[in-house]
Parts: structure tokens; C-alpha cells; sequence
């Protein structure tokens, strides 16, 4: 009985362990194990190949950020594959969907928030908060 | 907090007017050297039990994490920003938000919390924490690395 309830804690533990994997993931993610990735020259000239100018190699959620710019000019933050070096996200920084970047260069854009604020007792029910950054 | 809450919900229902006090929040930023900063603006009572948000600034939830007092006490949920949500702020900028706040805050013990967290350089949980008072309006605060000073006037 008690080998069988460690079993089972031991395996729920697992699942649990898994699952919190999966939500913590992202899709842009890469899984690839230290011993698998190629070296930072591997990416340079990866990204020289393709005619672009490397500003920045970086890692970020487990995979090769390259920033930069294309063969066009335009400002490109590249993620890749660490051990096939294949394209996972390309986004351009002229893009509005961009997905990683802070604002560092879009920093005085509008807010966003359009809804009402939270009821959580701290505002005036049907004000709202105006925010401006200058 | 729910009492405050039923009791705001009544009252205001009866005399907004007399229950609300218009503010505004300034933040300076120090020219620290990176990216936009994101910065949770939120408050605690006098033990720092977490009662509410009054501003998010950035917009992707996936950095929350690194508002680490904030977010452990929320667990990044969104309906804690809903509506309240801007812009990152760069550094050397100011960040100026005006809102109706709650008289119920004001010399009740409460505390204003501020985390701020920049791209590749140190999280800074509760780089700001002032006495919500009526004293203190005005009095500029020192923060301790992102922030030169924090304001509320009224």
C-alpha cells in the first residue's frame, strides 16, 4: 500500500511537473539541449548568408535572437533554432504586432486601455484613468 | 477590503462627489540606459496585503513575471489591469497619470507600491513605497534605481 501511494504521489508529481511545462512554454519557444547548439559564429554566418547585418546575437527562451537589419535595411529581430539554426519567429521592428520588443523604440505610444478600470474599491466607480508619458 | 468595497459601492452610489479626490501620479525616470521600463502601480494596507492595481505600464503580460511583488501578488491575473493598462516608459521620461482615487485611501494606512523591471537589467520590486496621506502629497520621493522621484499631488 505504501509503495503503491508513493508511486502515485511520485507520479502525480511528474504530471503536475509536466503540465506546469507546458504552461509556462511559450510557441516561439526552442527546446534544444546546451550540448546540441551551434556556436555564435555558426549564427553569424547564417545571418551573413542571408544578406543581413548583425547588430546583436542574444538568447532568449531558449533560442538565437539575432537583431539587425535585412538586405533591405529594415530593422529585423530574427529568433533561430539553436541546433538547426531554421527561422522560428521573424518579426520586422517596423511591424505593429511585434511580440518582443518593450516599447525601447515605440516607448510614447498611446496607452491602450480602453475598458473600465477594475472594481477593486480604489477608483471611483465610472472614472477612469488617463496616463500620458512625456 | 470588502468591507471598504460595500461601503464604497453604497456610498459613492449616494455622494460621489464627496468620497472622490482627483490625482495625480508623476514618475520620473532616471536615464538608467535601456529600454522602456514597465511599472506596476499598486496598493497595500499598513501589513502590505495587496488591495489593488492603479496602472500598468506595458502592455505584454509575458514581463509581468518581473514585477515579481506585483505579480506574486495577483499571479499576473489580468482582470487586475484591465482598463488600466499603457505604455512602457523610457528612460529619462515622466509618466503622468490622473485618476479619481478613493478618499478611503488617504491616511487609512495605505501604501503605494511601485515595481519596475527594464529588459536585460535587474527587476526592482517595490522600488517606490510611499504613505498615502495627505501630509505627504506633494513631497517628492526618491526611488532606487529606475525611478529619480515619485509624486502624488491632489
Amino acid at each position: 500500500m505504501k509503495k503503491y501511494l508513493i508511486a502515485a504521489t511520485f507520479v502525480t508529481g511528474l504530471a503536475g511537473l509536466g503540465t506546469m511545462g507546458m504552461a509556462l512554454a511559450d510557441d516561439d519557444d526552442c527546446r534544444v539541449p546546451m550540448a546540441d547548439w551551434q556556436p555564435r559564429e555558426a549564427v553569424q554566418n547564417m545571418a551573413e548568408a542571408q544578406g543581413w547585418t548583425v547588430r546583436r546575437i542574444k538568447t532568449d527562451d531558449g533560442c538565437y535572437e539575432i537583431k539587425g537589419r535585412d538586405a533591405q535595411g529594415r530593422e529585423i529581430e530574427v529568433k533561430v533554432d539553436p541546433g538547426t539554426l531554421a527561422i522560428v519567429e521573424m518579426e520586422y521592428d517596423d511591424d505593429d504586432d511585434d511580440d518582443d520588443d518593450r516599447g525601447g523604440r515605440d516607448m510614447n505610444q498611446k496607452p491602450t486601455g480602453t475598458s473600465q478600470p477594475p472594481a477593486n474599491g480604489l477608483f471611483v466607480p465610472g472614472s477612469k484613468p488617463g496616463a500620458v508619458v512625456q | 477590503m470588502k468591507t471598504l468595497l460595500y461601503a464604497l459601492a453604497l456610498s459613492t452610489a449616494l455622494t460621489v462627489p464627496a468620497m472622490a479626490r482627483p490625482v495625480t501620479l508623476t514618475t520620473n525616470m532616471n536615464s538608467y540606459g535601456g529600454d522602456g521600463a514597465y511599472l506596476a502601480l499598486y496598493v497595500t494596507d499598513a501589513q502590505g496585503a495587496y488591495q489593488g492595481s492603479l496602472w500598468m505600464a506595458g502592455g505584454k503580460s509575458k514581463y509581468y513575471t518581473h514585477l515579481s511583488d506585483w505579480y506574486r501578488a495577483t499571479q499576473g491575473n489580468p482582470a487586475e489591469i484591465n482598463g488600466i493598462t499603457g505604455a512602457s516608459v523610457g528612460a529619462g521620461r515622466q509618466l503622468k497619470i490622473t485618476l479619481d482615487l478613493a478618499d478611503a485611501l488617504f491616511d487609512a494606512g495605505y501604501e503605494l507600491h511601485i515595481d519596475v523591471s527594464a529588459e536585460d537589467m535587474r527587476d526592482s520590486p517595490s522600488e517606490v513605497v510611499v504613505s498615502l496621506t495627505t501630509q505627504g502629497a506633494g513631497q517628492p520621493v526618491p526611488g532606487r534605481r529606475y525611478i529619480r522621484d515619485f509624486t502624488y499631488d491632489m
